[in-house]
């Protein structure tokens, strides 16, 4: 029976590695049930042993940030059948692209060792920029619901679905108040599902944690939040930014955004 | 059937002693921040019922279509359907929502039978009650106008502007068994013909108040759209600011359009099947996959989608339904965030570059 189990592992770079840790939040009972079904062979954050074996399913959390990530990547690309890259960190570079952006973050973030040399790196990437990548789980951190529900149209050899609308359809199907009508702002129309819309349910906007759907309507959204959500015209360009640094229409000119 | 009356003072026993014996759907206060919005829900007493509201987020077909609906479970290889439907009331309808509820019906009904979608349906009493508040945004003064409310089992209207001689209280209308069911909760006396024609005076005098107008009829406005269908220019135009969120489907009553996903639990071998609102504005509604592992996006742009949606309402379905499938509740236009999805804007613009191009 053992031998029928999928072999699954976890990788990690550059993250907080939330994700990881959302992932052990299933609770034991769940847990023990999903290993009836997938052995986990490499999973730094649960277990401490290493392999080299070929792996049916490789979830890959973070984002590419330096050279030596090009050759690990490779090697998990050669050895696993189905690569999953898991979270925003890895889908985008999420939160660690505003890096990207800002030629002084060093010293601010890492004061007076600013200059130490393991501290260089490179502008971060999602991991599809280096490998082919078969799916991607959005959020920041990923819902591990959601993550779950992927590995198990996998596991019974199905396509998973991955909502390509915006989270305004699932705050309509809560019949949650729009954060516009109760005077304040959001950015869940240009945000990938899949969440289930619980930060306006919480009477919060949406910040973009899922990264943006595959076309959003950036115009449309600094005219929106400018002129419905009351952001200033600044705020209203630069307020993406948080989640969607590499995403962004202006991504890849020098921004003047603070 | 008969026309009832029940005093003010005997209002809420009626609503209490109804839910003794039966689950009542209803509006009521959702929320209050900048104003106040609404939603029907389960009514656990007559406090909360709020008959004088002026719309809710959702359409009331939620009663019988909800936005997440499981319709089969299966486990180790069997499965059941998971319909179970159980007597309820939805009270507190606005007759726009009635003409809405009326077109899903027929809808759901035609060519092949949607018991998961009837089954609620045929359990529900429906009872209609009067506009008391208008929304902001409402123009059912003027679409879909000359067709009746039908399909509900009784009416509900609130007497105002009595004489002080007047008793205050609601005319009660009985169409059908299911509505005559409701009288053994209350009070009920048989109305008087005063009353009566007041109910009927102050179901009148509110058509025309609403704060939007479309003074066009519904062959005119049908013709104009329809010839508009090539003109990329303004659909470019009208879809500019659009985020493709679905909310103007996702709010709308007469919208029927579901997807369904089926999901595993985590033991692998039980799990569901679910059907969710889908709507035509998002991106990946028309996306089909073709023969060669391929996909085909037949609306590709915000504009055909946008297109679409208006031929839908006011075009495509008018011969089955008999009107347009549009009844001007102005859900869509309180919606949509970048507040480009109300109609009768929509229709103006249309109508006046039709206008200026024949000139
Ligand atoms: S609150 Fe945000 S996610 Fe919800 S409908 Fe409004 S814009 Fe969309
Ligand atoms: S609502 Fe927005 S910010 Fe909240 S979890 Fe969903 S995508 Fe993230
Ligand atoms: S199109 Fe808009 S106004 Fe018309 S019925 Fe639908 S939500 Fe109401
Ligand atoms: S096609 Fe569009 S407009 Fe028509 S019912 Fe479906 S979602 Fe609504
Ligand atoms: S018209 Fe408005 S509500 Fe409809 S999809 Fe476009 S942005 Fe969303």
């Amino acid at each position: 029976m053992a031998n029928n189990k999928a072999k699954v592992a976890f990788f990690d770079f550059a993250s907080c590695e939330g994700c990881q840790i959302e992932l052990t939040n299933y609770g034991d009972k769940d847990f023990l049930e999903l290993l009836q079904h997938i052995e986990i062979v490499e999973f730094r954050e649960a277990m401490s042993e290493k392999t080299s074996d070929p792996i049916d399913i490789a979830c890959i959390e973070g984002s590419y940030t330096r050279q030596a990530d090009c050759q690990r990547l490779l090697d998990i690309r050669c050895r696993a059948k189905v690569v999953i890259s898991y979270g925003q960190c890895a889908g985008t570079a999420g939160i660690n692209a505003l890096k990207n952006h800002q030629a002084d973050y060093q010293s601010f973030v890492y004061d007076r060792d600013a200059g130490m040399p393991h501290l260089d790196s490179d502008n971060a990437k999602p991991i599809s920029s280096i490998i082919k990548v078969d799916y991607q789980v959005p959020g920041c951190p990923v819902n591990r619901y959601e993550f779950l529900d992927i590995i198990s149209h996998l596991l019974h050899g199905k396509e998973p679905v991955i909502p390509n609308y915006p989270v305004c359809v699932e705050c309509k199907r809560n019949e949650t108040i729009c954060r516009f009508l109760a005077g304040d702002h959001c950015m869940g129309m240009v945000t990938r599902a899949g969440c289930g819309a619980p930060c306006p349910a919480d009477g919060i906007p949406c910040e973009g944690c899922r990264g943006f759907v595959d076309n959003p309507n950036q115009y449309a959204l600094s005219k929106v939040l400018h002129e419905k959500g009351g952001l200033s015209l600044h705020r209203a360009e630069s307020k993406s930014l948080l989640f969607n640094a590499n995403e962004r229409d202006n991504a890849n000119k020098e921004s003047e955004i603070d | 059937m008969n026309t009832y009356f029940i005093k003010e003072s005997d209002f809420n026993n009626f609503i209490d002693n109804m839910l003794l014996q039966l689950p009542v759907i209803a509006p009521v206060l959702s929320s209050e921040s900048v104003e106040s919005f609404f939603s029907f829900e389960f009514l656990k007493n007559h406090d909360e019922l709020r008959l004088d509201y002026d719309i809710t987020i959702l359409p009331p077909k939620k009663a019988f279509f909800p936005p997440r609906q499981v319709i089969i479970e299966f486990s180790h290889g069997k499965f059941h359907g998971t319909v179970n439907a159980k007597k309820q009331v939805l009270l507190g309808v606005h007759p726009y929502d009635i003409k809405a509820i009326d077109q899903t019906d027929f809808l759901f009904t035609e060519n092949y039978e949607d018991i998961n979608y009837t089954a609620y349906r045929n359990a529900t009493t429906l009872v209609c009650s009067n506009i008391q508040t208008i929304s902001k945004r409402a123009f059912w003064g003027s679409i879909s106008h000359d067709v009746p409310a039908r399909g509900h089992d009784a009416f509900l209207t609130k007497l105002t502007d009595l004489n002080e001689a007047e008793e205050e209280g609601y005319l009660f209308e009985v169409f059908n068994e299911k509505g005559h069911e409701l009288l053994s909760f209350g009070q009920f006396l048989l109305a008087t013909e005063l009353q009566i024609q007041q109910a009927k005076s102050i179901n009148e005098s509110i058509k025309d108040k609403c704060p939007q107008q479309l003074n066009y009829s519904q062959d005119e406005m049908a013709n104009t759209i329809c010839r508009s269908f090539n003109n990329t220019a303004l659909w470019d135009e009208l879809a500019q600011d659009c985020f493709s969120c679905g909310s103007c489907n996702t709010t709308c009553p007469t919208c029927y359009c579901f997807n369904v996903e089926d999901s595993w639990n985590i033991d692998q071998q039980s799990g569901q099947r679910t059907r969710y609102w889908d709507s035509c504005m998002t991106e990946d509604f028309a996306k089909i996959s073709s023969a060669d592992g391929q996909s085909e996006n037949f609306r590709k742009t915000t504009a055909a989608r946008m297109r679409h949606r208006i031929m839908r309402k006011m075009v495509y379905l008018n011969d089955k339904l008999g009107t347009q499938a549009c009844v001007g509740c102005g859900r869509c236009s309180i919606a949509c965030t970048a507040d480009i999805a109300d109609p009768v804007n929509i229709i103006k613009r249309i109508m006046e570059e039709a206008a200026n191009d024949s000139l």
